[in-house]
C-alpha cells in the first residue's frame, strides 16, 4: 500500500538506532516495533513490499507519541514527525479512524461556545459523581472560569480550546505578566477557538487544513501571537508549512511561545522577591524537539524562584502527547512513571511546565505542576508561595 | 527486502498453537513477552548493518534469568537455535538471524542491579544501556570505560558480546578489561558463572573466553562491570591538518613521546564535513584531516601531557584549538560519535569497515583506500581511533542504483586485503558477524579455525546458539549454506 511518503525521507534513515533510547515507547516497552527505527522499518515494508497492514503494523504507527524527540537524536536528519503524520493521514484516509471518543471530543474542540458549556456541565456532573473515572479528564475541572479583559492591543494571546476550558488561569498569569512588562494583551477567545494540533496528530489532516487557514484568518494584523501551550504553539508555526501561502508562513513567523517571547525581553520585566521554592523544570516535547525554544522557560523564571532543578531523563517525554494519554493510557501511564522516577530524584517543591497537556497528566499522577508564567505571576504580585 | 518475502511465503501470523515452539514460549513467558507477528519478526531480523541473513523466529521478551532459561530449553527441545538480540546497534549482522531461528531480546532485562562503589563493581543485566550505567554512576564520581559510538542506545551483554571498544579504549583498555564475570546461560540450559569478583579467580578464564563470543557461547543474564574513576581534569584538543600525512605522522610521534592520551581520534575532511553539517561544532571544512585528542588525569598533568601535544602537533603544523569547556568539549564529541550516521546526509547507504592496521602504515593504507574508491567510483569518509590504528572507512552509497551493492562489496573486499597484507587484524571491535566471516581465513589458519569452532562446541555441544556466525564452512559447526538457503547470501 502507497503511505504516501516522501521517498528521500524515508530512505534517509540508516538504522543506526541511535534515535531508540530518546523513544519513550520504547523505553517502556523495549520493543523494535514501538522504536523509530522500527515504525520506519514497517512504513518501508508497507510502501515498497506491500506488506499487509497487520493489526500489529498498525499498532506500531498508532503507538506512537508524536514527540518529536527522535528527531534532534537522529544523525541522519530523518524528519520523523512527517513521516508519522503521514503514514497517520493516509491510514485515517483507509478508514484506519481514530477512536470513537477521541473523534467524539475533537469534533467539540472548533465550537468554542459549547465546549466552555460542556466543560462547565461536565464541572458540575464531576460534583455529583455523574463523571466516571478513566475517561482521562483532570479531577475537578473548574465551575467559575476567569474573564480576560483585554487591556490593548500590542500582542494577542492565544487562548484556544481544552486550555481556555480548563486551565484560564494560566492564560490570566500571562495576561498579567505581560501586563507588567507595559505590554497591552487582546485574549483572542471565541474569535480562533482551536489550532488543530489534536487533529494533526489524530491523522485528521483536512480537518487540520481548515482549522489552521481558519486561524490564521482570524488574525488581519501584523502583531505578535503568543501561546503559552507549547503543543498549539508548535502547530500553530507549522502553518506555514503546512498551507503553503505567503499569508500562512507570516503568520506563523509572528507566532511565538510566551516563555520565548519573553525571554528576548527579560529586562522589561519588573523585579521581584523570588518565590521560596525549588522548581523542576519539565520540558515539553513540543517545545524543546519541535520549537526548540526550551531554554527561554529558564532565562524567564531563573529570577522569580529559589532554584531551578534539571530533570536528568534527557528531556524524555512525559508521555501525555496531546490525546496520547486517552487513547494509549497504559502506555502513557508506563511513560509517566519514568518520569515520576525523575521527579522524585530532582526533589524539588514543585514542577514547571510550559504545556497544558504535560500538566494535566503530571497532575494525574500526584506532582503538583504550575505554568512557568504562573510562578513569574506569582513572585510580581508579592503574594509569596 | 527478502526478509519480507520470506516471511510472506512462511504465513507468518500472529502468536498461535499451530507452531509448538511458540506455544510453549507463551505458556512458560506469557504471551506478552513472545510476539510471533510478522511486525516483530520483521524488525528483529536485521540489526543496525547492512546484512540479511534468515528470518526471525518468534521474539522474546524475558526480564529474568529464569525467563531465558526457559526460552533456551523450549528451543532447544523443538532443535530451533537461539538468536540473542540487545539494541540491535551492531555493525556486522552478528544479531541478524541465519535460518529461523528464536530470538531472545534482552531489552526489558534493564536492571541495574547493585553499585558497590567502594570496590567499583557494579551488577547489571545485560540489556542495561551502556550510557544510562555511566549516567547512574556519574553522582559518585564513576563511569562504565568502553564508549563505543552506539554508546547511547549499545546495552551492556552487546558489548560483552563484541568486546567493544571506544575512543577511550586506547588508555584503557576494551570491553574485556572491564567484565569481572558473567552469569551465562548455556545451550543445554545451566546457568554458570564466569569469572568472579576476586583479584585472582582460579582456573583457566573463561570470563575472557566468553567476551566477544558474539552470542555463539550462550547468553548473558548478569554481569559484574569494573567501574572507573572518572577523571579529576580533561582537555580536549582539535588538531587541523592541511594533509593526511602530517596528521598520521603526529598520531605517530605523540605516541612515541610516551604519552598515552585518554583518547585520539582521526577525522577526514570528507568526514568532518558531514558531521559539521550535523552538530555544528566549529570542525574546520577545510583542514584534509583533524585530530581529536584528548588527555586526562591529575590537573597538572593534564596541562603538561596538552602542551606537549600541542607542542608535537605545532612541529607537524597544526592549527589547534582547545575546547574552552565541557560544553564544547561534548559539541566536539558528538561530532565524533555521530559521524556514521551523519553520513546519510550524503547517500542514503553506508558500509563501513573496521580493520585495524599497525599506526606506522596508516598514510600508506589510507592512500591505498582512496585509490581504491576510486576506481569503483565511490565515495569514502574516513574516521577512526588513529591511536589505535583501527580504521572505519565508510563507503556512502545509495543502494537503488544499478549495481552499487555489489562495486561497494568488491571495494570492501579490497580494503581488507590491504590492511591483511600490511600485517593488519579484521575487526578492531565491531565483531565479525556475518560479515566478515568469509575474511576469517585471509587471517586465520585452518588449524586456528578448528580450534576456535573446538572452544564453541566446548561451549554449545549442540551448535544452537547463532549458529552460522564468525565461522566460516567447513570450520563452523552449522551448515552455512542450508542456514542461508531460503536467501542467497547476506546481501539479500
Amino acid at each position: 500500500m502507497d503511505l504516501g511518503l516522501d521517498r528521500d525521507e524515508l530512505d534517509k534513515c540508516v538504522q543506526c538506532a541511535l534515535c531508540l533510547p530518546h523513544c519513550p515507547t520504547f523505553r517502556v516497552t523495549g520493543e523494535d516495533a514501538r522504536s523509530p527505527r522500527g515504525r520506519i522499518g514497517l512504513m518501508r515494508a508497507v510502501q515498497y513490499h506491500d506488506a499487509p497492514l497487520s493489526d500489529q503494523v498498525v499498532e506500531s504507527f498508532d503507538t506512537c507519541v508524536q514527540c518529536r524527540g527522535c528527531e534532534p537524536a537522529c544523525p541522519s536528519g530523518v524528519r520523523f514527525g512527517r513521516l508519522i503524520e503521514q503514514t497517520r493521514e493516509t491510514l485515517v484516509g483507509a478508514g484506519h479512524r481514530p477512536p470513537a471518543k477521541l473523534r467524539f471530543a475533537l469534533a467539540a474542540l472548533d465550537h468554542h461556545r459549547a465546549l466552555l458549556a460542556g466543560s462547565t456541565a461536565l464541572a458540575v456532573a464531576q460534583r455529583a459523581h455523574l463523571v466516571p473515572s478513566g475517561l482521562g479528564l483532570p479531577e475537578s475541572l473548574p465551575l467559575r472560569r476567569p474573564t480576560l479583559e483585554p487591556s490593548g492591543g500590542d500582542v494577542h494571546l492565544f487562548t484556544g480550546c481544552v486550555m481556555d476550558a480548563w486551565q484560564r488561569d494560566v492564560h490570566l498569569a500571562a495576561k498579567q505578566v505581560l501586563e507588567a512588562m507595559g505590554v497591552g494583551v487582546a485574549p483572542t477567545g471565541a474569535a480562533a477557538p482551536c489550532c488543530g494540533a489534536l487533529h494533526q496528530h489524530a491523522g485528521m489532516a483536512d480537518k487540520f487544513r481548515g482549522m489552521a487557514a481558519a486561524t490564521v484568518a482570524a488574525f488581519d494584523d501584523d502583531q505578535p501571537i503568543l501561546v503559552d501551550s507549547a503543543g498549539c504553539g508548535a502547530a500553530m508555526k507549522e502553518y506555514g508549512n503546512l498551507l503553503g501561502t505567503p499569508a500562512a508562513a507570516a503568520f506563523s513567523a509572528r507566532v511565538f511561545d510566551i516563555d520565548e517571547w519573553i525571554a528576548l525581553r527579560v529586562d522589561d520585566l519588573p523585579h521581584a522577591t523570588p518565590l521560596e521554592i525549588s522548581v523542576a523544570v519539565q520540558d515539553p516535547c513540543h517545545l524543546r524537539h519541535v520549537q526548540k525554544v526550551h531554554e527561554s522557560v529558564r532565562t524567564v523564571l531563573r529570577p522569580f524562584v529559589r532554584e531551578l532543578v534539571e530533570l536528568d531523563d534527557d528531556g524524555l517525554c512525559c508521555g501525555a502527547g496531546g490525546a496520547f494519554s486517552i487513547v494509549q493510557p497504559e502506555l502513557a501511564g508506563l511513560i509517566r512513571d519514568r518520569k515520576t522516577e525523575s521527579i522524585v530524584r530532582a526533589d524539588a517543591d514543585l514542577v514547571a511546565s510550559a504545556n497544558p497537556g504535560c500538566s494535566l497528566h503530571l497532575q494525574q499522577a500526584g506532582h503538583e505542576v504550575a505554568h512557568p508564567i504562573q510562578l513569574v505571576a506569582r513572585a510580581l504580585s508579592g503574594v509569596g508561595t | 527486502m527478502a526478509v519480507l518475502e520470506k516471511l510472506r511465503k512462511r504465513g507468518a501470523g500472529p502468536a498461535g498453537t499451530r507452531d509448538r515452539c511458540v506455544a510453549d514460549l507463551v505458556a512458560a513467558l506469557g504471551a506478552e513477552r513472545v510476539h510471533n507477528d510478522g511486525a516483530a519478526r520483521l524488525l528483529a531480523s536485521t540489526d543496525a548493518s547492512i546484512f540479511e541473513g534468515g528470518v526471525a523466529g518468534p521474539v522474546c521478551f524475558p526480564d529474568s534469568t529464569a525467563q531465558v532459561q526457559a526460552c533456551v530449553r523450549i528451543a532447544s527441545a523443538h532443535h530451533r537455535p537461539v538468536v540473542a538480540r540487545g539494541a540491535g546497534s551492531g555493525l556486522t549482522g552478528a544479531a541478524a538471524p541465519l535460518g529461523e531461528p528464536v530470538v531472545v531480546a534482552t531489552t526489558r532485562m534493564n536492571r541495574i542491579l547493585e553499585v558497590d562503589g567502594a570496590n567499583r563493581v557494579a551488577w547489571v543485566q545485560p540489556g542495561v544501556i551502556n550510557l544510562d550505567l555511566s549516567n547512574h554512576l556519574s553522582p559518585m564520581g564513576l563511569h562504565f570505560a568502553p564508549d563505543p559510538s552506539s554508546q547511547p542506545v549499545c546495552t551492556i551483554g552487546g558489548n560483552v558480546a563484541n568486546n567493544s571498544g571506544g575512543p577511550h579504549c586506547l588508555a584503557l583498555g576494551v570491553t574485556s578489561a572491564h567484565v569481572l564475570a558473567i552469569e551465562v546461560v548455556l545451550s543445554d540450559g545451566r546457568v554458570v558463572m564466569l569469572g568472579g569478583l576476586d583479584a585472582e579467580p582460579s582456573g583457566y578464564d573463561l570470563r575472557g573466553a566468553f567476551v566477544g563470543g558474539e552470542g555463539m557461547l550462550g547468553i548473558a543474564t548478569r554481569v559484574a562491570v569494573r567501574l572507573t574513576p572518572n577523571p579529576a581534569a580533561v582537555r580536549t584538543l582539535l588538531l587541523s591538518f592541511s594533509d593526511v600525512e602530517s596528521a598520521a605522522a603526529t598520531v605517530g610521534a605523540i605516541i612515541a613521546a610516551g604519552l598515552v592520551p585518554a583518547a585520539l581520534e582521526m577525522m577526514d575532511q570528507q568526514c568532518v564535513e558531514a558531521v559539521e553539517d550535523f552538530c555544528h561544532a566549529g570542525y574546520p571544512r577545510d583542514a584534509a584531516a583533524v585530530l581529536l585528542v584528548e588527555v586526562d588525569g591529575m590537573p597538572g598533568g593534564v596541562e603538561a601531557q596538552a602542551a606537549k601535544v600541542e607542542e608535537i602537533g605545532r612541529g607537524h603544523g597544526a592549527g589547534i584549538r582547545v575546547a574552552a569547556d565541557e560544553q564544547e568539549r561534548q559539541l566536539l564529541w558528538k561530532g565524533r560519535k555521530s559521524a556514521f550516521g551523519a553520513i546519510a546526509r550524503i547517500k542514503p547507504d553506508y558500509y563501513l569497515h573496521d580493520t585495524v592496521v599497525p599506526r606506522g602504515r596508516l598514510v600508506e593504507v589510507l592512500q591505498r583506500i582512496y585509490e581504491i574508491v576510486d576506481r569503483h567510483g565511490l565515495l569514502v569518509l574516513n574516521v577512526f581511533h588513529a591511536g589505535d590504528g583501527n580504521l572505519h572507512p565508510i563507503i556512502a552509497y545509495d543502494s537503488r542504483e544499478e549495481g552499487m551493492s555489489e562495486k561497494v562489496r568488491e571495494a570492501g573486499r579490497e580494503i581488507i586485503s590491504v590492511s591483511m597484507e600490511v600485517g593488519g587484524v579484521l575487526s578492531g571491535e565491531h565483531g565479525i558477524g556475518v560479515e566478515k566471516r568469509d575474511f576469517m581465513p585471509l587471517m586465520f589458519s585452518n588449524t586456528d579455525l578448528d580450534h576456535q569452532a573446538r572452544l564453541k562446541s566446548a561451549f554449545d555441544p549442540v551448535c544452537m546458539m547463532n549458529p552460522g556466525k564468525v565461522l566460516p564452512s567447513p570450520h563452523s559447526c552449522a551448515d552455512i549454506s542450508e542456514l542461508s538457503r531460503a536467501s542467497g547470501d547476506v546481501w539479500g
